[in-house]
């Protein structure tokens, strides 16, 4: 340890003494209470933060196996094909082939995992945990036993979700949308378990949401008024905003199709239906839509729920690396605010092709346009805080500014998905796939390296590898597109997202295979299924550096010399390094803008918001 | 470390925590509800007229529970009051009256309400031919009846033939569907009649299930059995000769039940044998004979035995026919459900929001409980503030599902 960390460890201990009173819980806990059954809000967050990179990681694997049937379909998949067999069943993966009802089963899956175990857990919760309090100069959050409810609850959502790849049919096959009656009339139960699984996903983020509100709003220290709260903590407050009005609609969709499932109603089941050329025994007067209604009202404030808290995450990065304040922060937080109330009226822009209406399409289209606007201001403000400053290009700000062009690349491409005109085209096509990816994988994904790297010393206390992390950061962003960029150009050949072997039944079933003919495939485009999987896979390897570095870090990398390394202006830095229970060893008073960088006439480059005014 | 406003209000907010907490709370909980309100609103809008059963709502019972609520959630009120003053006491009255009036509601609910209408049926044929004589048969001295009184008033009681129908129509269809007569009950009923998708509704009395034969059709060697176990096997369940019947095959049981038959068929099964399940006759049952409730589905009545079904026929006695009994005949049966979930969206919708209400209910029983028990107590003993304002969120709680009831009592039973 360094003389400066032991004195911080000192002064931990001493401030700890003195403001304990004897009722007060004792500072040593035992290992449970520590690091299991933990009520501090920093501990829950890495809680969360490992969950979510394991989630993101296993749903990423995922979608690398389901790659190889889509290149090479029919031929055993190389080393993982026997795993799958042996723990799966030759039902599903004879001599390792994955068969179709096993793409169903991990398309579902990756989605699933992906939104709702992998990115709303390691963007909002984990960084929301760990940062938010710190930043606004709060000692936990408001009610620290639900947030440790708010995990386990969480937890035991993704244990129902991991074990039903095990029961008999496999886990869940209509999709992460469940479209019913698709979803209702499967027989296996898998469906029963996501249904299950998703109730409990949601009762956590239900009490997660609660948390952060309450916490944001009644305990800042004093003089952290609304608009000096950085906006990494806005774009949390409005996140938690999302879940908490979005979420219950889904629950009450969920409780549905759970009923339909499992007590035989017809909620969503329509008058006459027939499966495998039987009338099913129900009672019909169902709507399948609205199933799509109401998964939708929370399907899409989720988007922004993956997106929001990215967003600031690099505005937090940005404005620490650039050395200036955020341009616009005040623009910022009008656009995530406006942009939070509309994201509740555009979730029928997916569903544009069910036939729901003109009137209603073209509503939805004007809100879907009109939301376009916030997230573009958010962009360019984030854009022109580059402009004449001294940008720092570590490895935290390469993500970050490699959010910016890829965010835009897919916010772009959602226009054309905007007007239901253009989107009768692309409905349902590998062009959907690129736009959401391009937001969610290098636009999210991207901004949580960016947040790992960044608050990794204020975690451990030591850096991770700069080396290594530049060879993540341009082998994510070269593979990244490499996978995405393509899948544009099978998007708009017509290449429907769904289909196990890459196209190529559908295109081999029109036996003029000309280039231009609809319904089939150029050799290009077919073609490109192979490149893309090769870029998935190279990915994956990409992220070994990733993970090597992470644990390696934690004891190996280089130790910080400061509490604050990054020179920042944000609470989070005034704290010891790590934080210790009860996070601040000082009284916290703010008195300035959240990025006060190279104020004129100050000393340093840096003011922070807890240093007073003169 | 202790954290901030947990008991005094953050002064610029107004609120400590938990308050501000539980008003986040209730706010999703709006969302919830609203989102069910609007599947009820949807799946209403788009129900074929003639299958919105709100005419089978009793009013007075709901208004009853309505008050019961509505009481409860002022004496939670009055809890807390007493507790401001300082008055433990009178805060364990008023919490005991609010617990009270919380399980009567339930008492209610889950006594009365829900398990009348789990035991009553309403049965949809294939045939019309055969629903029109059904109705006929079982309305026709009711209807008669109920047109000479009519005609006594001074109604014209129209055509003979069309008694039945007409008394179905009007006593039964509409005030069900439709509460009171218009033109568009009229249509509904005309198209429900001719089309057949008309139930009868009623309990079911008694039925005819079929006295089954089993019978041994081979053993096979390879099942993994012994033979002196698979014919111990068979000696459980009572063959005279065990050695002859594995061998040869032959009648094991004759005209045994239903369940005794399944389970000889099972446990054979697994010694190696195949049986075949042959109906012998038809017994009629009643419902004090079969002890445990039988619950009726279509796929059981149904149930293949041999070339012939379970259950021959039901004896079921309609609504409002004087207790007419009639007899219908399992071939005829399309679908027959109980005033259950899967009978119809309408009761699927009721149960799952009044469900739902009624899982919120008990949530506040079990916190109602906790916060009179000595662990619960125990804070006010430490901090009397805090223990006040616990009750107070309670009381926002409490308050917001009486007002879910207050939303749901119009819209399930009187609108």
């Amino acid at each position: 340890m360094s003389d400066k960390a032991e004195v911080t460890q000192v002064q931990v201990q001493e401030a700890v003494g003195v403001h304990h009173d004897e009722h007060e819980e004792h500072p040593q806990h035992g290992f449970w209470r520590t690091y299991i059954f933990s009520t501090d809000h920093k501990m829950i967050g890495m809680q969360y933060g490992f969950c979510g990179l394991a989630f993101l990681f296993f749903g990423f694997c995922l979608i690398a196996m389901m790659r190889w049937s889509m290149a090479y379909d029919g031929e055993p998949i190389p080393f993982v094909g026997p795993i799958l067999e042996a723990l799966l069943g030759s039902g599903v993966a004879p001599g390792g082939v994955m068969q179709p009802e096993l793409y169903n089963v991990f398309g579902a899956m990756h989605g699933t995992i992906m939104v709702f175990m992998g990115i709303v857990p390691a963007a909002f919760a984990a960084f929301g945990n760990y940062v938010v309090p710190l930043q606004i100069g709060a000692v936990d959050m408001a009610f620290p036993r639900v947030n440790m409810a708010s995990f386990w609850a969480f937890f035991f959502g993704c244990v129902v979700m991991t074990v039903s790849f095990f029961i008999p049919g496999g886990a869940a096959q209509a999709g992460w949308t469940s479209y019913s009656p698709l979803a209702t009339v499967i027989p296996t139960d898998g469906q029963t378990y996501w249904l299950i699984g998703m109730v409990l996903l949601i009762t956590s983020s239900l009490l997660g949401a609660v948390n952060f509100l309450a916490t944001i709003i009644n305990m800042r220290a004093p003089g952290m008024t609304w608009l000096r709260l950085p906006f990494f903590v806005w774009a949390q407050f409005i996140t938690a905003f999302l879940l908490l009005l979005a979420f219950p609609p889904l629950e009450a969709a969920g409780i549905l199709q759970l009923m339909d499932r499992v007590l035989e109603t017809s909620f969503f089941l329509p008058t006459g239906l027939v499966v495998g050329g039987q009338d099913v025994d129900v009672s019909g007067g169902g709507s399948p839509l609205l199933w799509q209604h109401l998964f939708w009202f929370l399907a899409h404030p989720e988007v922004y729920v993956l997106i929001l808290p990215g967003m600031g995450i690099v505005a937090e990065i940005i404005a620490n690396n650039t050395r200036k304040p955020i341009w616009g922060y005040k623009f910022l937080v009008g656009s995530v605010v406006v942009l939070g109330f509309i994201a509740f009226i555009v979730w029928a822009h997916h569903m544009y092709m069910t036939g729901m209406g003109t009137v209603i399409s073209a509503f939805f289209q004007t809100t879907t346009l009109l939301i376009s606007i916030p997230s573009v201001i958010i962009l360019t403000c984030l854009l022109i805080s580059l402009w004449g400053g001294s940008i720092r290009f570590n490895t935290p700000m390469l993500f970050a500014l490699a959010f910016l062009p890829m965010f835009g690349i897919g916010g772009l491409t959602g226009l054309p998905l905007g007007f239901n005109f253009s989107d009768v085209a692309l409905h349902d096509s590998y062009y959907v796939i690129a736009h959401f990816h391009y937001v969610v994988a290098p636009g999210t994904i991207f901004a949580i390296f960016a947040g790992v790297y960044y608050w990794f010393p204020k975690m451990t206390g030591r850096k991770m590898s700069e080396f290594w992390g530049k060879v993540h950061f341009w082998l994510s962003l070269i593979f990244m597109n490499l996978i995405f960029m393509p899948m544009f150009a099978q998007g708009m050949a017509g290449m429907s997202r769904r289909m196990s072997d890459g196209g190529a039944t559908y295109s081999l079933a029109n036996p003029d295979n000309a280039d231009v003919t609809v319904g089939a495939f150029s050799d290009t485009i077919m073609g490109m299924n192979v490149s893309i999987s090769a870029a998935a896979w190279a990915m994956l390897v990409a992220q070994v550096p990733f993970i090597i570095n992470l644990f390696r870090s934690v004891k190996y990398g280089e130790k910080i010399e400061s509490d604050n390394p990054w020179q920042a202006t944000t609470l989070e830095w005034e704290t010891p390094t790590p934080p210790p229970h009860g996070n601040f060893i000082k009284e916290i008073k703010v008195y300035r803008d959240p990025y006060e960088y190279s104020v004129p006439g100050a000393k340093k480059d840096f003011s922070p918001q807890a240093q007073p005014a003169k | 470390m202790e954290i901030p406003y947990t008991v005094k209000p953050r002064p610029d907010t107004g609120l400590y925590n938990a308050k501000l907490g539980i008003w986040l709370f209730l706010a999703s909980e709006v969302m919830l509800f609203g989102a069910l309100f609007s599947s009820y609103v949807l799946l209403r809008v788009g129900a074929v007229p003639g299958t919105w059963s709100m005419g089978l709502m009793d009013i007075m019972v709901g208004a009853g529970n309505t008050m019961v609520l509505i009481a409860s959630s002022m004496f939670i009120v009055l809890a807390w009051a007493q507790l401001k003053q300082g008055n433990l006491a009178g805060y364990k009255k008023w919490k005991w009256a609010t617990i009270a009036c919380a399980v009567l509601f339930l008492v209610v609910k889950w006594s009365y309400e829900w398990p009348t209408k789990f035991k009553h049926y309403d049965i949809w044929l294939s045939s019309t031919v055969e629903l029109h004589k059904k109705l006929e048969q079982g309305y026709h001295l009711v209807a008669e009846k109920h047109a000479r009184e009519s005609h006594q008033e001074g109604e014209d009681a129209g055509s003979h033939g069309g008694l039945a129908k007409h008394y179905v129509e009007e006593e039964i269809f509409t005030k069900r569907f439709f509460k009171e007569p218009s033109g568009d009950s009229h249509k509904a009923f005309d198209v429900a009649w001719e089309q057949g998708t008309l139930a009868l509704s009623g309990h079911i009395n008694s039925y005819e299930e079929a006295q089954i034969n089993v019978r041994i059709s081979g053993w096979k060697a390879d099942a993994g059995v012994s033979e002196v176990d698979a014919e111990k096997t068979l000696a459980r369940f009572g063959a005279g000769d065990p050695a002859k019947l594995r061998k040869q095959g032959g009648l094991l049981l004759e005209k045994t039940d239903y369940d005794t038959a399944k389970r000889v068929e099972y446990a054979l099964g697994q010694a190696g044998f195949t049986l075949a399940l042959g109906v012998a006759g038809y017994t009629e049952k009643t419902k004090e004979e079969e002890g445990a409730a039988w619950v009726w589905r279509t796929k059981r009545v149904a149930e293949d035995i041999g070339g012939q079904p379970r259950v021959r026929s039901i004896i079921v006695s309609l609504d409002h026919s004087h207790h007419q009994k009639i007899k219908v005949e399992t071939k005829h049966i399309k679908r027959l459900s109980a005033f259950e979930p899967k009978h119809s969206t309408f009761f699927g919708i009721y149960y799952t929001i009044t469900g739902l209400h009624a899982a919120h209910v008990f949530g506040g029983i079990i916190v109602m409980l906790y916060n009179m028990l000595p662990i619960g107590l125990s804070m006010w003993h430490k901090d009397r503030e805090r223990f006040t304002n616990r009750i107070e969120t309670f009381g926002l709680f409490w308050h917001f599902v009486d007002l879910v009831w207050i939303f749901l009592f119009p819209i399930l039973y009187i609108l």
